[in-house]
This record gives C-alpha cells, structure tokens and sequence, in this order.
C-alpha cells in the first residue's frame, strides 16, 4: 500500500498512543468488550448517541433554502459585475467557496446572527489586461460600490441588508493562465500539487501583492473524502434495510445524516469551538480557525481511508477522529504545521509560530474541552439525559412546537396609549 | 377576592374556575399545560390575583420555580414579565383586565416559547438574569457582597491584585497602582476601614453569559482559568498564600465593555463578622459564589459611556477662584462631568448666612469652604480630584504657578482678583473664564477667554460695561463675601447662572487645547417681568433688550 501524506499524518498521531474517549467508560462496557453481538442490537446501543448528535446536527446546519436565496444573491452580484465591468461576460465565473461549498455551513449560538457566504469570482486574466493586483482589486469594488461593498484583507464584503446572510467575495484569477514570471515573484515556494488546476491567485491587499489560494481545490478534497467509506458495510445495510428500529432511523428532511461522518464531525466540532469562545473558555481573538478544523478532521479522515480502516458505526468514528485530531498538528523544526493539502507550502497555522503560543494554548484548550465535553455525553446512556447533555454542550435549545392546539384569546377593546415616562 | 370568571370559560378553557388560596391573600387560578417537548416543560402555571384586586393591585402569571432562569422573561419568583394587565384606574373592567393577561400570558410567552421564538432572549437582559443567579446564591456570611471594577477590561487575560474592604465587603478589582482606588478606598470611610489583599483574575470575554453559558461549578472555572491565563499567572492563583500562611480571597472577573460578571472561589480565610458582643467565623465557600459587578470607572459613572470627552477632562488641571454660591455648584457640576484634578482657592469659612444659596449647609458652618467642597467632592466623585486652598488668591498666586493648569476660571467677583489673574497670564497664558452674577440674578454672564486674550482694557475692567441691566444707585450692590447686605435670590434663580458657568466652563476645558477660539461671553438675562418684581422700573441695556419678552434668554456677543 502506498502512503499518502494523510495516512502519514495518522501513523504519526498513533505514535503518541492517544486513548479512545470511550476507552473506559462503563457505558460502552457491552460494545468495547464485545458482550453485544449482533449488528442489529449493536446498532440500536449506538445509536442512543447517534440520534441526539444527529439532533444538533441537523439544528446548527443551515438548510438548503436558505443557502438557495444566497445563492440568488450571489448571481445578483454576478450580473452586477458583468454589468459594470468592461471584461467579457465569459471571463467572469463566480462560485461558493468554504463552508457552504463543503457543506459544512453552521448556525452561530445566536440565532439572529447572520451567517456568512464565501463566494470566489475568478477572471481570467489571459482575456484582460489587470496585472496589477491592487488595481484589480480596486475595479473589482468599484463595480460592487452599490451593493455597499467595503474592502477587507483579500475579499471585498457585501453586508446585505435584511437577509440572514453576508457575503465575502474574493477577486481571483486562475494560477494556470498567468506567466511563469509574475508566478514565481508572488509564490516561490508554489509547485505543482493534487489540486492544481483548480489553484487561484487572490489580492493581498496589506502587501498588495498576489498570493496563491485553492478554496475550490479544497472544497473538492473535503467533499471527495467525505465520499470514502468508512464504515463497514454490515452496519449500513442494517442501516437501509431496517428502517423499523425507531431509534436508528435516519431523521427525515435531514441533507445529511450523521453517516456522512466527516461533514457532522466538522459542523459539531466547529459549534463546539464557538460554544467554548461564548464561554469564555477560549479567547473568541485566538480560538482555532475552521479552516484549520476542517483541515484536520479531513486529514484524519483521509489517512483512515487511505490506510484501510473500517469502523462499524459512525459514533465510533466519532471517537477516533476527536481523539486523533490534536495528534495531527505537527511541529517541525519548532514551527506548528498545518499543511494547505492543496497549495503546496501554505501553513494554515502559521500564525502560531509568532504568537508566544496563545493560538496553540486555545487550540489545545478546547481539543480538551471537547474531549471531555464528548466523554461526558458517551457516559450516559439514558436517551432523554443523552438529549439533554448534547444540547448543553452544544448550545442547542430544546426542541420546539407542541403548541398547535392552544387556544387563541382576543384581547378586549385596543389599549389607550400607555402614558409615557419622562426623563427623570 | 376571587372572581367569577365562567365568562372565560368558553374562549379560554385552560383556566381552572376552582380559586386555589396562596400566601399573602393571594388567589390564584392553576392553567392547563399543553404536551411539551422535552426541555421545555414546566410543572405549573397560575393566574395570580393580588390581595384587593382589582382595587388594588395587578393580576399576574407566575410560573414553577423550576422554570426559573430555564425560561426567559421570569424575575425570581417565577412571575412572568411581559405586558399584562393596565392595572386600576385605566377604565378597564377586572374582566377585562384579566383577559389582557390571559392574551398575553398566551400570544406573547407561551407559543413564542413553543416554538423557540424565545430563545435569545436569555442574552438581551444577560445582566437581570445574572442578578437571580446572584441572589439565589447570596447569603449573610458571604465573604464578599460585590465587585467594583474602575478601569477598562483588559484585552489578555491575567492576573492582578485587588481590595477587600471591610467591613463593607466590597472588592475593588484593582489596587492603590491607581489612583482611582485610593479615591474610593477614602470615600468609603470606616466602611473601608480594613483593606485585604485579594487577587483577581481579570478575563476579557466576547459575550455576555446566559444561564446555559455561564459556569455553574467550580470545573467549569477552572476550565475557563485554565485556558485563559497564562500559566505561570494560573499557577500563582491557585497557590498564593496571605502573609500568614492562610488561603486568600481569589475573585475570578469575566468582562467585556459591556457587561461583567464575577465569582468568589472557594478556599478563602474563613467569614469574619461583627455581631452582637464580637466576632463570629463562617468557613469559607465550598464552591464558586456568583458576585455581581459595578463599574466605578469615570466613562461609565460620569457619562455612562456616552461621552468621549471624558478621557481628555480625566487629564485636565482647572484652577477654581471662588467657592461662593456660584463657585461651589460649579465646582460640583464641573467634578460630575469628570474633570480630573480641581484646585479650588477660597479664604472664606462657611456661615449661617450662606446657607440658602450654597452647596454646602449647616453641617459645615465655622469649616473652610474649600476644605468642606473638597471632603464631600471627593467622597462622592471617584472620577475628581479636588484639592482645597484655604486662602486667597493673591496668596496662593504667591506660593504657586499656573505651569499645570488647564484652565482658570474666576467666580470670585472681586476686581483685585481680575488683576492678578492678568497679571499672572502674562507670564502662563491660559484660557480663563470670568462668571459672575448681576443683582437678584436678573442676569449672569461667562466671559470666556482664549489664551492670549486680556481682560483689561487699558486699565479699565470691562465687568459692568458687559452686563445686561441698568442698575439705579438705589440697588445697592455688595460683591459677595465684602460686608453687611446681600442682594436677595434664592438658589433656584442662582441655578440658571450656574448651569450656564458650568457649561461654558466645560466647553473651555473640553477645548483648552485649541488656543485660538474667538473670545466670548454668554450671558443669561431675565425678562422684564422678572425685572418688574424685584424693583421697580428696571430696564435692560440695549443689547439685552431681547429677554424682554421673555422669562429669560441665553445671548452670545463677542468680547469686545
């Protein structure tokens, strides 16, 4: 078997023998030990977890409609540019990138926050004549200036009155159309890697420079692994066939079921971050950044993959990517290293070289928090108390309706104005 | 009482007709519940009538103590606290009434509840939660009644040493580093008489707990101490030790510029307390103890952090002349608008005659003027320092400079005074206003001048050329503070004249940088009515003539 850089990383987090959560906890005694042997009852005990995990799944992930009227959005932008550009309308191409491209899009604890797109507009270069980047970027806002569109580092931000949603949009140009000669004074350390027709050049407007970027080349690799199974197959035909086990049927209306694994570890596992920052527990200034979440679990889940692991419900999977994950954060030469998969030389944690180490702190401060927050749920084994404890650590609140059949009483006559204070 | 509320019975048949009794006359009517989903149940629900409704009183909804800080909008008791019933008075029949509560017990709480409509609102009052916490833990031995904050949230979290005072069992969360808490240490009196070391750990946070984020034990702390503070600033919380070997108070602050939130830890000396013959210990928590927070710092107790100017005044130096019955208020409203350091010179001593028109009374006749402002001043504003000259001004001009002085105001009246003041900016030129008041404060004036600006013209002093009435020779005027008659006004009158000193005053201090605002005087001048009560035939000046009309105006010339 050849060895991925993926499967790499995992071996190496294994070295350091980090314990399952569940290792020895009395709760997962019967399935540990192997006292439950058949699938389908094996099944049913997991999936006392499972259905509340998939509960807060399903409440932090923000559903298709709303993605839709951003999307609708999006395009409005992409007509706005077409109209107030001077480049040909088939050199402009706008796509989501991030989150809502991977599917991972999560809810903020307040649910009256609005939640961000990340859209990517790519010009191709060979059909223009913008080689400065800062007059690129600049034209780029000029055409947005009445969406209300204000500069930020490397994308320019569309607030979006009264719609739930703000968008980030990043004015890029294909790395394969510009010359060898401005690639190499914008990125020395760039080479060819997995993803490389998909890599961009992006406008980094405090150095006013180029600076290479592949969110589609990640969006790809995140949804290409999240496509590899993991699971034994016995387990998903239990699955399919047995829709009659109450509580291990799949919750209806649900895009994603906690069997897509990767995807609910990113979103339970990011909300689990922005809970600890709500707390307190980390600083909101310092916390983990997604992409660096993202990176890791999709690495850990890859390396699984690739080295041929199988588990037999996604709860265990659970487990072992929770407990992997801080094992994967590398340190080379006293440097912290999380590694962009699909820009060669990109270190999403680069930041954490020159901090004095508060980002790591935070980092490994809530990978805790998390494991123990998680140990705490797989403890117990009653389902409502199960339920409950998940919507504790996640900040999910409870369950609505139940109202319909209340009646409606009519207030009397309309109230006088109630007389106002004065200021006293 | 209880009512008869069968007419309810058809549109509303979640209430139960059978009147239960409660404490304290109280009738109350149980409610059905609906089927809740889990997590959102509550055992009971009531419609609660007051003794002597509806004469008296206002019916209410109170829910299960179990529903308490679970479910927004409850106070403690569980009472719902949405718009219900007018009360008496208003025209509303009970019935009436009772149906305002019913409708909103239903349209406003219970469905919107139901279908998590509800569910931020724990965070927009975080603060009037926090208070429950607070009291459902607090108890008479507790340690620590409150924690006072006098400076900004820091942008790290980190350690730093604060005061316990007893026997007021208040913890100001700073120490004598800064001058803000020597300040308050002082205004607190024998309520600070022992100060004790506590260490503080000061936390920034992003958002304001709720019940669901704030840490209910001690583990959830300690998580948050531990991933915040830096560990060897972690390690000196948790193993300080008092000078005598004993465990010391650790307070932990979570804040941010909004809202704070505060806790005791557990493992502090023993509760010592003053009672009846002696002292009696209460041992220490054993676990976290909610405190609440208030914020002694001048952006939030002068201007409620409304006021940017504030941060300028704190560095600003005003040199007072006069403590009469201008100067005194004035200093008061310029020390509550957060001018950090105020000189105040004044020879005079307090005396019976004064006290209808100053803001010191009759406890503090036979003291200094200024010794007397500068006590209460100082106990009562932590943002303001004010230092007394119990002297006059050609004595203290002799002993001091103007080197550090912002701005000069002179309410003295006195013409000697006006002199040496020229005088002396020949040397420091700095912004100076002159306020004083015309005879039964049918008008006053505030002359403001910039730096360079003189106030004599020639040898001429230019006062009564600038004031609004003809005085006959008859009205006898007597500067304040010479001899045996003093022109009749009462305070109220005075009031105008000083808010309008004040304000000038504020403006030449909030501005004392920019040296070259046009000179100006602002005068208040009454109307002709009020000059007809007070003596008969008064006229205005020409420039005045304005007010006439009027019960008064405020007017703006140029210096002339």
């Amino acid at each position: 078997m050849s060895t991925t850089k993926s499967a790499e990383l995992v071996k190496h987090a294994e070295l350091e023998y980090p314990t399952r959560l569940t290792k020895s906890l009395e709760s997962f005694a019967a399935l540990r030990e192997g006292y439950i042997t058949d699938a389908r009852d094996r099944l049913i005990e997991y999936g006392l977890w499972a259905k509340a995990l998939s509960e807060a799944n399903s409440h932090i992930a923000v559903d298709e409609e709303e993605i839709r009227a951003a999307a609708d959005a999006y395009e409005e932008v992409a007509n706005y540019l077409a109209s107030n550009l001077s480049w040909p309308l088939k050199s402009i191409s706008i796509m989501t990138q991030g989150s809502v491209s991977t599917k991972t899009l999560i809810r903020s604890p307040n649910g009256s926050e609005k939640f961000d797109i990340d859209a990517v507009c790519k010009i191709d270069i060979s059909h223009i004549e913008a080689d400065d980047p800062m007059s690129f970027f600049e034209s780029i806002g000029q055409a947005l200036k009445e969406l209300e569109a204000q500069a930020k580092r490397r994308c320019w931000y569309i607030p979006f009155t009264g719609q739930r949603f703000y968008l980030e949009f990043t004015p890029s140009i294909p790395l394969n159309t510009i010359t060898a000669q401005t690639l190499s004074s914008m990125a020395p350390r760039y080479s060819a890697s997995r993803y490389e027709e998909t890599a961009l050049a992006v406008v980094d407007t405090p150095t006013k420079s180029w600076k290479t970027s592949n969110s589609a080349g990640m969006s790809k690799w995140v949804n290409d692994t999240a496509e590899r199974r993991l699971i034994r197959s016995i387990v998903m035909e239990a699955y399919a066939n047995d829709r009659a086990v109450a509580s291990v049927a799949p919750v209806p209306d649900q895009t994603v079921e906690i069997t897509d694994t990767l995807r609910v570890a990113i979103r339970l596992f990011k909300r689990h971050r922005d809970m600890c920052a709500r707390r307190g527990v980390i600083d909101a200034a310092t916390k983990p950044i997604s992409v660096i979440i993202v990176t890791l679990l999709t690495s850990c889940y890859e390396g699984l993959a690739d080295l041929g692991r199988s588990f037999e419900h996604p709860i265990e999977l659970l487990d072992e990517l929770a407990t992997l994950m801080p094992h994967l954060v590398l340190k080379l030469d006293g440097k912290y290293r999380v590694d962009n998969p699909t820009v060669e030389g990109e270190n999403f944690a680069e930041k954490w070289n020159d901090d004095d180490g508060e980002r790591y702190k935070s980092f490994m401060t809530w990978t805790n928090a998390l494991s123990a927050d998680l140990q705490t749920i797989l403890a117990l084994k009653d389902p409502s108390a199960i339920s409950r404890r998940v919507r504790e650590v996640f900040g999910i609140p409870a369950p609505t309706g139940g109202g319909n059949g209340l009646t409606t009483i009519q207030p009397p006559a309309p109230r006088a104005t109630p007389a106002s204070r004065g200021l006293a | 009482m209880s009512l008869d509320l069968s007419f309810l019975c058809e549109e509303f048949p979640e209430l139960q007709l059978s009147a239960l009794h409660r404490g304290g006359g109280v009738t109350a009517y149980q409610l059905w519940l609906p089927s809740f989903q889990d997590g959102r149940e509550f055992k009971w629900a009531e419609l609660r009538l007051p003794k002597g409704f509806p004469e008296y009183g206002k019916a209410f909804i109170q829910l299960s103590p179990d529903s308490v800080l679970r479910i927004p909008h409850l106070d403690r008791a569980g009472v719902l606290c949405i718009e219900g019933d007018p009360g008496p008075g208003l025209g509303y029949s009970p019935e009436d009434r009772i149906k305002f509560v019913l409708h909103g017990y239903m349209e406003q709480f219970l469905k919107p509840w139901l279908n998590g409509d509800l569910d931020g609102d724990f965070e927009n009052e975080a603060l009037n939660y926090w208070a429950i916490e607070v009291a459902k833990s607090r108890s008479n031995t507790d340690a620590v009644r409150g924690v006072w904050t006098v400076d900004s949230p820091p942008t790290k979290a980190r350690v730093r040493s604060g005061l316990l005072l007893i026997p007021n069992r208040v913890i100001i969360a700073a120490d004598e580093k800064l001058r803000i808490t020597n300040r308050l240490v002082q205004s607190m009196g024998p309520a600070a008489k022992q100060r004790v070391r506590v260490l503080v750990a000061d936390i920034p946070i992003s958002h304001a707990f709720t019940p669901s984020t704030w840490p209910r034990s001690m583990s959830d702390l300690e998580r948050i101490l531990q991933g915040r503070l830096p560990s060897g600033e972690y390690s000196r919380l948790q193993h300080s030790r008092s000078r005598r070997g004993r465990g010391i108070y650790r307070v932990v602050l979570l804040r941010n510029t909004e809202v704070a939130f505060a806790y005791l830890l557990p493992g502090g000396p023993p509760t010592v307390l003053d009672v009846y013959r002696g002292k009696k210990a209460s041992p220490s928590l054993h676990k976290p103890l909610p405190l609440m927070t208030s914020r002694l710092d001048p952006d939030w107790t002068v201007g409620r952090d409304q006021h940017p100017e504030i941060s300028g005044r704190q560095a600003k130096h005003v040199l007072v002349l006069g403590c009469g019955a201008l100067g005194s208020p004035v200093v008061d409203h310029i020390a509550k608008a957060g001018v950090g350091r105020i000189s105040v010179v004044d020879a005079d001593t307090m005396s019976s005659a004064n006290i209808g028109r100053h803001l010191l009374g009759a406890d503090s006749i036979g003291q200094n003027k200024v010794d007397a402002i500068a006590q209460r001043i100082n106990s009562a504003y932590p943002a303001t320092e004010v230092t007394p000259y119990a002297m006059s001004t050609a004595d203290w001009l002799k002993k001091n400079t103007l080197v550090d002085v912002d701005v000069v105001i002179d309410l003295t009246g006195e013409p000697d005074v006006r002199v040496q003041i020229e005088q002396v900016r020949l040397s420091y030129p700095r912004p100076l206003l002159i306020g004083w008041m015309e005879p039964y404060v049918a008008a006053a004036h505030a002359c403001m001048l910039a730096a360079g600006h003189k106030w004599l013209k020639g040898a001429q002093d230019p006062l009564s050329c600038l004031e609004a009435v003809v005085w006959p020779n008859e009205v006898i005027r007597q500067e304040p503070g010479c001899s045996s008659r003093f022109q009749s006004y009462t305070a109220a009158a005075a009031e105008h004249a000083v808010a309008l000193v004040a304000e000038c005053a504020l403006e030449m201090i909030d501005n004392s940088v920019a040296v070259t605002f046009d000179s100006t005087v602002r005068s208040w001048v009454r109307g002709q009515r009020f000059l007809d009560k007070h003596w008969p035939g008064l006229t205005h000046k020409e420039w005045a003539k304005a007010a006439c009309v009027h019960d008064g105006l405020i007017l703006n010339r140029q210096f002339p």
